[in-house]
């Protein structure tokens, strides 16, 4: 796996803007237009946005003459940071499972205590 | 059942965090014992659900703490040191590049708990997950796209 790669992903996915982008562009490829408008943002700032995603290789220009709409990189760095993370997560998740099996081995039942009920029982009919 | 089976676990690219939340049917006094008495952690630890070879814990500030299991080879002994302790709601410590924060709230009869692991950077978050990892399923594209935009 190239670390540099990585890296640059990392970095580019550390703007809540790109990211913000990156879901729009989950959805579907859009213009530079397309998507300065619902950010709010000048197409400039969009731009810089989308070369430094460009860069880490997140997103392409399709070859489309007049309107050069963006894309994800499908397979690209994104699926790969991911891939990435799903392995300590699961390590992680099945550590904290393990807890949870350890501590019902230890108290396998907790009942409620019976002194202080707030709530008084409804009379069963 | 009594216990809460809701879990969840959330990725942060940004500050390179990953957060577990869980609902546990035991009270919080025991389950701040379980993460920091070797005679508990010994049981759990493990994902693979085998009892650690080697369980160390110095319980106070700056004392450290290190966790093996029988095959060293493939995934190297778990060590740091504590940073905080503040029993039974909160415990942190640093470890193999990263911070880990476990905090323990009431939740009833049982306990709610959040596990914080920040790595410092995507450099030691490459490393935290060579350790001892297996391959793991990658998620789609499509889930990611959704977390994204949470």
């Amino acid at each position: 796996m190239n670390d540099a790669h990585l890296d640059r992903a990392f970095a580019a996915l550390a703007d809540p803007t790109r990211r913000a982008i990156l879901a729009r562009l989950a959805l579907g490829e859009a213009t530079v237009s397309e998507l300065a408008a619902p950010f709010g943002l000048a197409q400039p700032t969009i731009s810089k946005h989308l070369i430094v995603l460009e860069e880490a290789g997140l997103i392409r220009q399709r070859r489309d003459a007049q309107r050069r709409p963006r894309e994800l990189v499908v397979g690209g760095p994104l699926e790969e940071v991911d891939r990435w993370l799903a392995p300590f997560r699961e390590q992680w998740e099945r550590r904290l499972d393990g807890l949870d099996a350890y501590l019902r081995t230890l108290a396998p039942a907790p009942s409620p205590p019976p002194k202080k009920r707030k709530k008084p029982t409804p009379p069963t009919p | 059942m009594l216990h809460d089976e809701r879990t969840t676990t959330t990725i942060d690219r940004d500050t390179f965090t990953i957060t577990f939340r869980r609902t546990l049917g035991a009270p919080r006094e025991l389950v701040f014992e379980a993460w920091t008495s070797a005679e508990h952690v010994v049981h759990w630890w493990d994902p693979s659900g085998v009892r650690l070879a080697e369980c160390a814990i110095d319980l106070r500030l700056g004392g450290r703490f290190r966790f093996a299991n029988a095959g060293h080879a493939h995934s190297p002994p778990f060590e740091g040191e504590y940073t905080k302790i503040d029993a039974p709601s909160e415990l942190q410590f640093l470890a193999m590049g990263a911070a880990g924060t476990v905090r323990l709230e009431v939740a009833g009869t049982g306990t709610s708990m959040t596990v914080t692991i920040r790595c410092a950077n995507a450099e030691h978050l490459a490393k935290f997950v060579e350790l001892g990892v297996a391959d793991g399923t990658a998620r789609t594209l499509e889930n990611l796209a959704a977390h994204l935009a949470r």
